[in-house]
């Protein structure tokens, strides 16, 4: 058979089979043993095991689970809520104060959480009940939460960032810091939205409230958020002093965060600790399985040579390079909506870096344009993580109000792929500085 | 997502006793990510305070990082922890919805089982040739390798329990699973 | 009919042209044989190559033998420090009674040899120059191969492990000082821009890797006569290209590393002989610790290799 024919096979059967409501990394296996079996006969299923082990069997791997604690560990602290009381204290004077606040507190919590659903979480508990208080509509409430939530993987450190450094063979290091300036930049575009929004509504009324701050608050408060300043200057050292490499430095800030958690937040009771180390264990596992089962997939693929097959054929287009980059974009999309980042990204990152690095495309601004594509899938149902932990810190706002109240930002979003496509240098310029030209 | 608090104290001790070794396999898999942390930040102390040679953590983490997925396997399943697409079971009316729940149930515990037997085959044959990794700690591999049938074993009696559980009318979520997700923190 | 060639390297890689130079001789001999090469780890990673490999799901691999290392003990004398002088000691070491030897071991795992190598390597260091064992004393260093971590922690170095994609931040950040690997390896991971003094493979190195082209022998005598030999054919062409570019490729790291203006370093037959003398009392012993049956066997005919 075609290896063309053959990929849009695999194609139709890994939509039906996820559709039908598997797990991912189950259905991922069900499709390659599948294939593997029909099409290259059964003494390829013997390699199954050995090929699930090959692709966890790699020590950059480790700082998936270590981000994950060390935000899970932040998150169940009152780190997060400090954080933005801070700042909100600062930002009163502003429109739409306290929502320009929640937008900061998740960007600075996303430099400590390598994972959205985390940085949701941990900006939200509070966030979400504090807007709705204030008389924030529930939608805006929501869906800046959710849209805040997903700078956790495009602010250093990011999971997602890891796996496409791990899927392209590309330097994990450069990675975080290409996803600095664009981050900065999304945060300003959500903010000035905010601001916009708050406005445009005439609610300025909501957003000052009357509520005013004195001086003497503004810095009492400045004190409780010297924990974040030593946690980021303590992985920073850690990574850029010489004392530990990218993957070790994972290690530092997990403990590091645990450390602060226990010292100077007092979380002692080991149900405390125990639910830190379940919820880690719980998103850490379900990546690491996906990324398991999306080794078997993309040997299926690669074995089939259907990998390779749709390389080629795209490079015989000889289509413009940015046609192929918004088709590859509007494809980024759409798979977000159904899965996961990671399953998006180990499925089909061997199949498109060939492509893009032929089209002249860097890969590392490539990375930061995937991510926010998956920035948006985490807050598109019907698979979206970062919904997941919305319902779960207000019950009663509604799926659609929800996405009524993230869709700007999801425009901001795409806004930030526009700007970042004219001017790539946001994305290259932080890591070419700091790390002298790409290897 | 709505959960029955009540319902396993009614429930057979086959399954009770299911659900209780996933709960200790999440404990096990916790300890084991938490001993990555402590073993990974020992070899930078002992590497740059200490100035001593370090060539046995980074083989012994990632033992522990594939053991740990592993072993959490059948806990993340309890947890309803694993990602799928669950837009059809919510929009099926509510029987549909059970028999795609069983019906999935079915197919993953047959992609699991399947896993299992090579998986086992995998740790025999390591097993009876000795093999070890090619470090200076030449660690026998099939001490890593026993994670792979212990760790699928387990997620298949989980699903197994699951499915029984859906079988005997027992109330449903709404991705169509028996709702048994009690330890679901509030916040996810 | 088609068979699937793995490995690790990118397409430039000498161990990539040596792997598409037989696909080619084969596919010109007209033979009905196809080779299908997946470079890059597009198939299997690395690592996790010899086990299929043996067992039949894959057809051919090239790879160094010492990576199988904790499967059959044999095959860790194929990255043994001071067993191999030079690259034609290494040519002569391949047609010797000690390869045969190692050959027995792998058609026991089912596995033939078509095309024998050996690539060399060197030291790179942000310290002081490495080429006495004296030199590496209280230096951290990644280094390739578990013989060599005996040898070099015996000589007072400590000794760190790391995935080699990882050496380059490591060197930069200061995480090491030293590593010693191919010099293929030290070019591709542009090493030079991180190093401040190199010592090459020259008329004496002490790191040779051995890094065969091999192929499931149930598949090799499932084929027909005239494929059988056209691949024998065709690994011998390949083989000579092999030797000469395993030459060249030293030549190109001290050049690449002396263009970058890093420090070249010599290792001379004392500093040869000092590690030779340090490997006899660690490296050695613990190979033949190891393999008690028949370790100190094999590595006798291995020395005895003029
Ligand atoms: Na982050
Ligand atoms: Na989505």
């Amino acid at each position: 058979m075609d290896p063309l024919a053959l990929g849009g096979l695999v194609a139709l059967f890994t939509v039906v089979v996820l559709f039908s409501g598997v797990p991912v990394a189950v259905g991922l296996l069900i499709v390659a043993t599948g294939f593997l079996y029909v099409f290259d006969g059964p003494r390829s299923l013997q390699a199954l095991p050995e090929l699930f082990y090959g692709d966890l069997n790699s020590f950059a791997l480790l700082s998936i689970p270590m981000f994950i604690i060390m935000g899970a560990a932040i998150s169940s602290t009152r780190a997060g809520p400090d954080l933005y009381e801070a700042l909100e204290r600062w930002l009163t004077r502003v429109p739409g104060g306290l929502l320009v606040s929640n937008l900061g507190a998740c960007a600075l919590f996303a430099a400590m959480s390598g994972s959205s659903p985390a940085t949701c979480a941990a900006i939200g508990k509070m966030g979400i009940p504090e807007m709705r208080k204030r008389g924030y509509p529930d939608e805006v409430a929501a869906g800046s939460i959710a849209a805040g939530g997903t700078l956790g993987i495009l602010i250093p450190p990011s999971v997602t960032m890891i796996v496409y450094g791990i899927a392209t063979e590309t330097s994990i290091g450069r990675l975080f810091l290409a996803g600095v300036l664009p981050g900065i930049l999304l945060v300003s575009l959500f903010i000035a939205w905010a601001i916009f929004d708050t406005w445009r509504r005439g609610a300025a009324g909501v957003a000052l409230s009357g509520v005013t701050y004195s001086w003497r608050e503004k810095f009492e408060i400045l004190p409780r958020v010297i924990p974040f300043i030593v946690i980021i200057a303590g992985v920073l050292y850690a990574l850029y002093g010489g004392i530990a490499t990218p993957s070790e430095t994972a290690a530092v800030g997990a403990l590091l965060c645990i450390v602060v958690a226990v010292v100077v937040y007092k979380m002692v009771q080991p149900a405390a600790l125990w639910t830190v180390l379940r919820d880690s264990t719980r998103e850490s596992v379900m990546i690491l399985f996906i990324i398991g089962a999306a080794g078997v997939f993309s040997f299926m693929l690669s074995s089939l040579f259907v990998t390779q097959s749709i390389a080629a054929w795209i490079a015989d287009l000889d289509v413009n390079r940015w046609v192929l980059m918004g088709v590859i974009n509007v494809f980024l999309l759409v798979a977000g909506f159904f899965l996961p980042p990671v399953a998006v990204i180990l499925m089909s990152a061997p199949i498109l870096l060939p492509i893009i690095t032929a089209a002249g495309f860097d890969p590392y601004w490539f990375a930061v344009i995937v991510t926010i594509n998956m920035e948006i899938g985490l807050i598109t149902p019907p698979v979206g993580l970062n919904l997941y932990v919305i319902n779960g810190i207000a019950p009663d706002i509604s799926l659609k109000k929800i996405l009524v109240g993230s869709m700007p930002f999801v425009l901001c979003m795409v806004l930030a792929i526009i700007i970042l496509s004219a001017f790539p240098s946001i994305v290259t310029w932080l890591p070419d500085y700091l790390m002298g030209p790409e290897l | 997502m709505s959960y029955s608090a009540s319902a396993p104290r009614t429930l057979p001790l086959a399954i009770r006793l299911i659900l209780g070794i996933s709960t200790l396999c999440g404990i096990v898999a916790s300890l084991m990510m938490f001993a990555a942390v402590l073993i990974t930040c020992h070899m930078i102390f002992v590497r740059n305070v200490l100035n001593q040679s370090t060539v046995w953590q980074t083989e012994v983490v990632i033992y522990l990082m594939i053991a740990a997925t592993l072993i959490g396997l059948s806990y993340v399943q309890k947890l309803r922890g694993h990602v799928g697409v669950d837009l059809l079971p919510t929009l099926l009316p509510q029987r549909m919805r059970r028999g795609l729940g069983i019906a999935t149930l079915v197919v993953t515990a047959v992609m699991i089982a399947v896993m299992l037997y090579y998986g086992y085959d995998m740790w025999h044959f390591a097993w009876q040739r000795g093999w070890k990794s090619e470090t200076v700690l030449a660690a026998p591999l099939w001490i890593p390798y026993l994670a792979i049938p212990v760790g699928f074993a387990l997620f298949l009696l989980q699903l197994l329990a699951d499915l029984w559980l859906s079988v005997t009318a027992f109330p449903m979520d709404a991705k169509g699973l028996p709702a048994i997700g009690l330890e679901m923190s509030e916040d996810y | 009919e088609t068979l699937k060639l793995s490995h690790q390297w990118a397409d430039g890689d000498v161990r990539h042209q040596v792997a598409q130079m037989v696909a080619d001789d084969v596919a010109a001999a007209g033979v009905d044989l196809e080779i299908q090469i997946f470079p890059n780890q597009t198939l299997f990673k690395a690592r996790e190559q010899y086990t299929p490999l043996s067992r039949g799901q894959l057809d051919m691999t090239i790879l160094p033998l010492s990576y199988a290392g904790g499967q059959q003990p044999a095959y860790n004398l194929t990255l043994m420090p001071g067993l191999v002088k030079n690259h034609d000691h290494g040519a002569r070491l391949s047609a010797s009674p000690f390869m045969e030897e190692i050959e027995k071991v792998m058609a026991g795992d089912d596995v033939i040899t078509l095309v024998h190598g050996y690539l060399a390597g060197g030291f790179g260091s942000n310290k002081d120059c490495i080429t006495n064992p004296d030199d590496v004393n209280g230096v951290t260093i990644r280094a390739a191969g578990k013989s060599f971590e005996q040898m070099l922690a015996s000589a007072g170095a400590s000794i760190s492990s790391m995935a080699s994609s990882e050496i380059y931040p490591a060197l930069q950040t200061g995480v090491l000082d030293a590593t010693n690997t191919s010099s293929e390896s030290f070019v591709s991971y542009r090493l030079y821009e991180q190093l401040t003094c190199y010592t090459p493979a020259g008329d004496f190195a002490l790191w040779f890797m051995y890094q065969p082209l091999m192929m499931n022998k149930t598949t090799f005598d499932s084929l027909s006569a005239e494929q059988q030999t056209a691949l024998v054919e065709a690994g011998k062409k390949a083989e000579a290209f092999y030797l000469e570019q395993a030459k060249l490729g030293d030549q190109i790291a001290a050049d690449a590393f002396s263009n970058a203006g890093v420090e070249l370093a010599q290792m001379t037959e004392e500093d040869f002989n000092a590690w030779v003398a340090l490997a006899k009392t660690t490296s050695y012993p613990a190979f033949v610790e190891e393999m008690p049956d028949d370790g100190q066997r094999l590595l006798d005919l291995a020395l005895a290799v003029e």
